[in-house]
């Protein structure tokens, strides 16, 4: 409370009341006041129920029981050529497969990538966001944004709205002056960097694959084949992944699109001669 | 214990039961003696399995930690004060003696995996025995043998796995006795969760692969080759030997006489030559009623990990040395990312001439190994330079 009156902090209501004539506040349009790193600190959230509690009720204690499933599998990793990034495209509601060809990869500016994972809505609002505050970042300071940065970004938006029910597992990938850069990042504001992650609910299949079959100092062809392999395994076993394997190369000088293939040809490849 | 069944022990125990519930004390070998009262008397009567009245709960908890919200005499509040306290899922409402509490927290943390191939058929498990968190036993068997020909995974309850595959053991056994020949690895698997079907909805977790060779059972029985198919070959636990030791003894009278027997087996196989099948088997029984036959089984909350390394490389024409590394490459991914496998890894190849298996290998050393080759290969990484 002391550190409210040193830092001339101000609730939100009252200052609202400062910039809007009065009567006017409740039209305010609240969703679009994102000012990261500003003044104002403040976060929009719908007017009525408070989201928190009302999740809570929402879970098995409660006696209702809405689970939210993260239906995919999401691959990225680093080796010496840079960063491999390998998704599927299926899109699933409940049991109802809404897409066999989302696309899950965004492609933020020459230099980075984002993976989606889990709520196909929350993942593209939030990555667009992050794409524009990228830009912005880029038109302010002349130089691009970094990755370790970009990553943070995301992670601070999420923990904004942390317990309100987002629902986001993504994977910023990209190649700054620091070299390749791979960062885990999640609904709950969890941020890490790594050399290799899997997310969605097909991840421990993936995990299996690429363990196993990672080296270094791979070729790059040899690297496409494992994320290939990682997806493919993972859409066999796991009833929400599916579609075709969607696969990026970050290098040095940008990302490229490697391929779209169909994971059934894939497995019929892998698999001939097992049984 | 089937020597406990077939003397009618159950009764004796009943007496000493109620002598007990005065006392209020539990020593170990009573609380021993409580499980194997729950085994079934003979596969020909109903199963009887001893269900403990919620006020005999009442009096004398048992001493391994259980504690329960529904207590009304003093004397448990000062012993709860000397049991663990440490935290146990709710336990269930005792207004019904249908279900026991547990007596503390279980979880099923376990990579086991079995699949098919031309050497026959391969059975890989790791060691870690956990308690949801604690390592309860870092060097546990999780691929009992059953016979000579037969062995199954375990995953789930440790207890439960290890008394129902004792019990299948001896029904086979009894199958064996009385009909002359082996129980297939389907009929087997049949009998098992036929077993397991009363204890729907129970608290009970037993998910097991069966892993055998069927067939050449006729031309066995007529030579006295029958006693040598008792024993699995390689190393095996103390206990099974003697129990296959006992069964041996008392029947040498009857394997004495071959000649009048391969007569009856040449009749029994005539009628029977229609459903006669050789070969591998393997089936996966779940408590749940699950029964499953297939070629590629993993189980466990580490399978998934084992999944992807198996559905790359378990093909038909694998030779048994590329099969055994791929089921070893399977565990140690398991793992290697799952919190509750772990330890060593067991591996038992079953072809017709029996299981053998593998000495044990810790996989402690295998992750060494790969991190050292993982720093080689980072040394030489660090020659590029990453331009900026």
């Amino acid at each position: 409370m002391a550190l409210f009156e040193v830092s001339g902090f101000k609730p939100y209501s009252e200052l609202r009341g400062q910039i809007f004539p009065a009567k006017q506040t409740h039209l305010v349009d609240r969703t679009s006041h994102y000012s990261f790193g500003t003044k104002i600190q403040e976060f929009a959230v719908p007017l009525g129920v408070e989201p928190t509690g009302f999740l809570k009720s929402c879970s098995s204690d409660g006696g209702v029981n809405i689970e939210m499933n993260h239906g995919t599998t999401t691959l990225a990793f680093k080796f010496r050529h840079g960063v491999i990034v390998a998704v599927d495209s299926r899109a699933s509601a409940g049991n109802y497969l809404a897409s066999t060809d989302a696309n899950k990869v965004i492609e933020i500016n020459p230099y980075l990538l984002g993976t989606m994972s889990g709520s196909a809505a929350d993942c593209q609002h939030w990555e667009r966001l992050l794409a524009k505050e990228c830009r912005l970042y880029k038109l302010r300071n002349n130089h691009r944004i970094s990755v370790a940065a970009a990553s943070k970004l995301l992670s601070n938006m999420m923990l904004g709205y942390r317990g309100m029910g987002l629902s986001m597992g993504s994977m910023i990938c990209g190649w700054d002056k620091n070299g390749p850069g791979l960062y885990y990042v999640d609904d709950n504001g969890t941020r890490l960097p790594g050399r290799m992650f899997s997310t969605g609910c097909g991840n421990s299949y993936a995990y299996g694959v690429v363990d196993s079959g990672y080296k270094e100092d791979m070729t790059v062809e040899e690297a496409y084949e494992l994320g290939r392999r990682g997806i493919a395994h993972a859409t066999h076993r796991d009833a929400y992944s599916g579609g075709v394997v969607n696969m990026y190369h970050m290098q040095e000088d940008g990302w490229i699109k490697v391929c779209k293939e169909d994971v059934s040809q894939l497995i019929h490849r892998y698999r001939k001669g097992m049984f | 214990m089937a020597l406990q069944d077939l003397c009618n022990f159950q009764d004796i125990f009943q007496d000493s039961l109620t002598k007990l519930c005065f006392l209020g004390t539990f020593e170990k070998n009573t609380a021993c003696d409580y499980v194997s009262s729950l085994s079934t008397r003979s596969s020909t009567s109903l199963f009887n399995f001893y269900i403990p009245a919620a006020e005999y709960l009442d009096e004398s908890p048992i001493q391994f930690g259980q504690i329960s919200n529904i207590q009304s005499s003093s004397a448990i509040s000062s012993q709860e004060s000397i049991l663990s306290p440490s935290s146990l899922p709710t336990s269930l409402p005792f207004a019904s003696s249908q279900s026991v509490p547990l007596p503390f927290p279980m979880s099923h943390g376990t990579t086991t995996l079995a699949f098919m191939f031309q050497g026959g058929v391969l059975a890989a498990a790791d060691t870690r025995s956990s308690c949801s968190g604690l390592v309860a036993c870092p060097a546990s068997q999780k691929i009992l043998p059953i016979h000579s020909h037969l062995v199954g995974t375990t995953s789930g309850t440790s207890a439960d796995c290890a008394l129902w595959k004792r019990i299948l053991a001896r029904e086979l056994r009894l199958y064996q006795l009385r009909h002359g020949r082996r129980l297939s690895t389907r009929g087997a698997a049949k009998l098992l969760s036929h077993m397991l079907h009363p204890f729907k909805g129970t608290e009970l977790c037993v998910a097991a692969t069966l892993c055998g060779w069927d067939g050449g059972e006729v031309d066995d029985g007529c030579h006295a080759g029958t006693v040598i198919d008792l024993r699995g070959r390689g190393g095996t636990t103390k206990s099974e030997m003697t129990d296959q030791e006992k069964y041996l003894d008392t029947l040498n009278e009857k394997v004495s006489l071959p000649e009048t027997q391969s007569s009856t087996f040449s009749e029994q196989y005539f009628a029977r030559k229609k459903v006669s099948f050789s070969g591998p088997g393997l089936f996966y029984v779940c408590s749940d009623g699950t029964r499953l036959q297939g070629t590629l089984f993993s189980v466990g909350s580490g399978s998934p990990y084992a999944y992807s390394i198996l559905d790359q490389g378990v093909r038909w024409g694998l030779t048994v040395d590329e099969a055994t590394s791929i089921a070893r490459e399977a565990v140690y991914r398991a793992t290697y990312r799952d919190a509750y496998s772990g330890n060593c890894v067991d591996i038992y190849h079953i072809t017709s001439n029996g299981w053998t298996r593998r000495t044990r290998e810790d996989l402690k050393e295998e992750y060494y190994r790969e991190k050292e080759r993982r720093r080689h290969e980072g040394r030489g990484r660090q020659d590029v330079t990453v331009s900026e």
